[in-house]
């Protein structure tokens, strides 16, 4: 709030007066074959500061950060650090100036201990190592940010959450006095959430800095002193001050217009039921995945499944579409049972499948859109593509899909519209009709335009009478768009709530399985 | 001031097309070039050897029936090849395919004798040999489809036991293969009603043009039809086979029971055509395992199999006679074929990357 006014200016400030920023790019361009990923980038962050780089998948700032710890090297434009010069051929030459990435993706050993993981890649071992030791200097450097680890337990037993924890310590331990962390929050339910913030600001009071990259505007403008937006490789403006920033104007600088992102939940007349499943439960290897799960969903209406990947979601989906056959129970779409008759049988009943991975299991990479459509319809023994190309080139137009035509290959699709080619195909139908739609993770990974006209197709889908289950670990999501929602967690329905009414504290902690209110 | 040079692989969103021709051609010229220097080092003249083979291979009409008459089994055993390759089952053990094809063909022509007459006795002899083929591969196409064996292995080894099957029925005294009362050990001739005849009077046999059909019907089948469509969705991702209600294994077992059976037939063409008996000879050949290199040339493709395989068959024919018309070693041909394979699979990454040299920038101090 302190320095809201000033600073809305272009460009960090070079040593003119103020303190030097900890680490600053000038000018930065960054090429790859056939794109031009950073343009003249200027960025800087100050010591104890939350610096955001903000943008849209592809927008450029994960090319940003590889390059400000040292993964990738610019093409041109160069770094500074506390105002000096510096070039950064490896992370480890960034480590050695203070600078640590926290990776989406963690790199950790899930066999090794905490205390193991933080220390691996340190130079200065002796060749016996000292356990306990190790282990004192891990939960003091932990406790001094207020990161609460515990060394001695093993990677693998920890929550996502607490295994970004350790990411962070094992960075601290390192001696990093930035911490760029890239799209931290995507793995965590809200509470988890709110406990990184703490430890973002315990960071920064101790004089840290943090770069902080993420798409998510709630969030950003929540933790964010300042707030540097970046679209198709450019920076397209600068916004300081936190909790001043508006996010419309945030998500308009994103995108490069106005966005509305907020769908009405239209209140629908709900017809018969389409989906019944019944006392489902499923054992894969000896674990348990999913267990008495019973619910229904009606014609017209959207159903959400919530929860923390890794929760049964994405078996669920599969036991519906009839690629896994359940333990026990029983799964019947329009009135007949589909349990154990694999999934042309339930495609005949009218279902369509959205899978979470597009590519691979939802498109075949490697085939054009046109081969792709015939995925899951029926393609006689001589396939006959020549009828089936005028309903994809009306397809690809129907849907606004970016491409050359029906001969465009699946994965040279940018990922919103290749999200768009199985949307067609699933509510186009196939087999039969569409009556019921199973989508997975529908937006992961789109970009904001994308999201927005998804989200409009999905909506369309229920308002022509279509059922549809969506399964996504994005809370927002689920809450905006469902009529009733459902929270998975280790592979039982632990919440159930009308979406109207749904409470994000409420279904968050219902997520992280802590004992709502509610079903017991 | 030093300037680093790095060598930079940029991974290529999408094949130029002139790639596609141009990096299996100059893997043949850069396997030339290195036959050149070996020729030079050996002390013979690369210029002489080559115009020679290429005279007795491809150019004069002899060469060409010749060229032509031996790519009929190299074709077969190229298709054999591409078409398990195409849906990632490296079905290594043609060569072993082939020989059972061979003893099969073989077999039934020995057994039905001269009452059947030649067009009904073809077809059969070509028949049962392709049955013998995937019947050898049967074994490693069960155990890949349903517990994931590795194929490589299991027809590799296999190959050995067809060469030993092949060794035992040619050489175990009162053998149904050989000849009786003979001094020498010698397969029996098939009799006439199974064999075709060279087409005037060369060693360019009809079978030749069965086999060009059926590499133009395979492509059909691999671009238009739904055997093919489901080959191409489980070779690039299995998972979205499964998800689209494609039987993986069931399509593993019959794409790899294929392969055998081209094996086969490559086998069985032998028997109508040159060999007309069981020959031991064959051991050292290789055809089977030239069908590898001939499908690697050309990725996999039915088409461009027939053009590989011809080209193939020439190096080969065009060096086993360099022997008899020079003092050029008969191996070279050989060689080359190994240098050819090198190159084409090396120049997958000239396919795949973008390689280009760059000049590392360093902050000035």
């Amino acid at each position: 709030m302190t320095n809201a006014s000033h600073e809305v200016a272009k460009g960090p400030h070079h040593a003119s007066g103020a303190a030097p920023s900890a680490l600053s790019a000038h000018s930065i361009v960054k090429r790859f074959p056939g794109v031009l990923a950073n343009d003249s980038v200027d960025f800087d962050v100050l010591p104890g500061e939350v610096h955001t780089l903000l943008g849209e998948n592809g927008a450029g700032k994960s090319t940003l950060a590889a390059m400000l710890c040292g993964l990738y090297q610019p093409d041109a434009g160069y770094i500074t650090r506390n105002g000096e010069r510096i070039s950064l051929s490896s992370p480890r030459a960034g480590l050695q100036h203070g600078i640590a990435m926290v990776h989406q993706h963690f790199r950790l050993v899930e066999r090794f201990t905490v205390a193991e993981n933080v220390i691996l890649g340190s130079r200065d071992l002796s060749y016996k190592l000292n356990r306990s030791e190790l282990e004192d200097k891990v939960a003091a450097v932990a406790e001094s940010y207020g990161l609460p680890i515990e060394p001695g337990a093993t990677v693998g037993d920890l929550s996502v959450g607490q295994r970004q924890r350790v990411e962070i310590v094992k960075a601290l331990y390192q001696g990093a006095e930035i911490l760029l962390l890239d799209e931290p929050t995507a793995v965590l339910v809200p509470a988890e959430v709110e406990k990184l913030f703490e430890n973002v600001h315990a960071m920064t009071k101790a004089g840290k800095s943090i770069v902080f990259i993420s798409h998510k505007l709630g969030e950003v403008v929540e933790i964010s002193d300042r707030v540097t937006v970046l679209r198709n490789g450019r920076v397209t403006g600068h916004v300081s001050g936190r909790g001043t920033t508006d996010t419309k104007e945030l998500a308009r600088l994103m995108v490069g217009r106005d966005i509305e992102l907020t769908t009405q939940r239209a209140s629908h007349a709900t017809g018969h039921e389409v989906l019944q499943i019944r006392d489902l439960s499923l054992t894969v290897g000896g674990v348990s995945v999913l267990s008495d799960i019973s619910f229904n969903v009606h014609a017209g209406e959207m159903v959400g499944i919530a929860g923390v990947a890794g929760n049964g979601q994405r078996e669920l989906a599969d036991t519906i579409a009839g690629l896994m056959s359940p333990t026990s129970g029983s799964i019947a779409i329009s009135g007949s049972l589909t349990t154990d008759r694999g999934p042309i049988h339930a495609r005949e009943l009218g279902l369509a499948y959205v899978p979470e991975d597009r590519l691979g299991m939802g498109l075949v990479p490697s085939m054009s859109i046109l081969d792709n459509l015939l995925l899951t319809r029926d393609r006689r023994v001589v396939v006959d593509r020549t009828t089936v190309r005028p309903e994809a080139t009306r397809l690809i137009e129907q849907f606004e899909i970016k491409a050359n035509g029906p001969d465009h290959m699946a994965r040279k699709l940018s990922g919103g519209n290749a999200q768009k080619v199985l949307l067609a195909r699933e509510l186009s139908g196939g087999r039969t009709a569409t009556k019921l739609l199973v989508v997975c993770s529908p937006t992961r990974g789109l970009d904001v335009g994308a999201i927005e006209t998804v989200r409009a197709l999905l909506d369309d889908a229920r308002s022509a009478g279509q059922a549809i289950l969506l399964i996504s670990e994005d809370l927002d999501e689920v809450m905006s768009l469902s009529d009733r929602i459902f929270v998975l967690y280790r592979g039982s329905v632990v919440h159930e709530t009308p979406g109207e009414s749904a409470e994000l504290a409420t279904v968050g902690a219902a997520m992280a399985g802590l004992k709502p209110e509610g079903k017991s | 001031m030093r300037s680093p040079i790095r060598i930079v692989f940029e991974q290529r969103n999408e094949t130029p097309k002139h790639l596609s021709v141009l990096v299996p051609l100059l893997s043949v010229v850069a396997a030339l070039v290195v036959g050149a220097l070996f020729l030079l080092a050996t002390g013979y003249s690369p210029l002489e050897t080559y115009s020679n083979m290429l005279s007795d291979g491809f150019t004069s009409s002899r060469g060409i029936t010749d060229t032509l008459g031996l790519s009929t089994v190299l074709i077969c055993t190229g298709i054999s090849a591409a078409f398990a390759f195409q849906m990632n089952l490296y079905n290594i053990g043609g060569e072993g395919q082939l020989y059972l094809g061979m003893i099969g063909g073989a077999w039934v022509g020995l057994a039905i004798g001269d009452r059947l007459p030649t067009f009904v006795m073809i077809p059969i002899v070509l028949l049962v040999g392709s049955l013998a083929g995937a019947l050898w591969i049967l074994l490693p196409a069960f155990v890949r489809s349903r517990l994931g064996t590795s194929e490589i292995v299991t027809t590799l080894l296999l190959t050995y036991i067809a060469a030993s099957l092949v060794k035992h029925f040619v050489y175990s005294p009162g053998s149904f293969f050989v000849t009786k009362n003979s001094a020498f050990p010698q397969g029996r001739l098939v009799p006439d009603s199974a064999s075709l005849s060279g087409i005037g009077n060369t060693s360019l046999y009809p079978s030749f043009f069965l086999v060009i059909l059926i590499a133009i019907v395979l492509f059909w089948v691999v671009k238009k039809t739904e055997y093919g469509y489901r080959i191409q969705v489980i070779s690039d991702s299995p998972r979205a086979a499964h998800y689209a209600g494609i039987n993986a294994n069931r399509t593993t077992m019959s794409v790899m029971l294929i392969s055998g059976a081209l094996s086969g037939l490559g086998g069985a063409v032998l028997i109508v055509g040159p060999f007309g008996r069981l020959d031991p000879g064959i051991i050292l050949l290789g055809y089977g395992y030239a069908g590898i290199v001939i499908a690697a040339l050309a990725r996999n493709n039915f088409s461009a199999i027939i053009v590989s395989g011809i080209l193939f068959a020439g190096l080969r024919s065009g060096g086993d006679k360099l022997q008899i018309s020079t003092d050029t070693p008969i191996h070279i041909g050989v060689m080359l074929q190994g240098a050819i394979l090198l190159f084409a699979l090396g120049g997958e990454a000239f396919r795949r990357y973008h390689i280009h040299a760059v000049r590392t920038e360093r902050a000035t101090q």
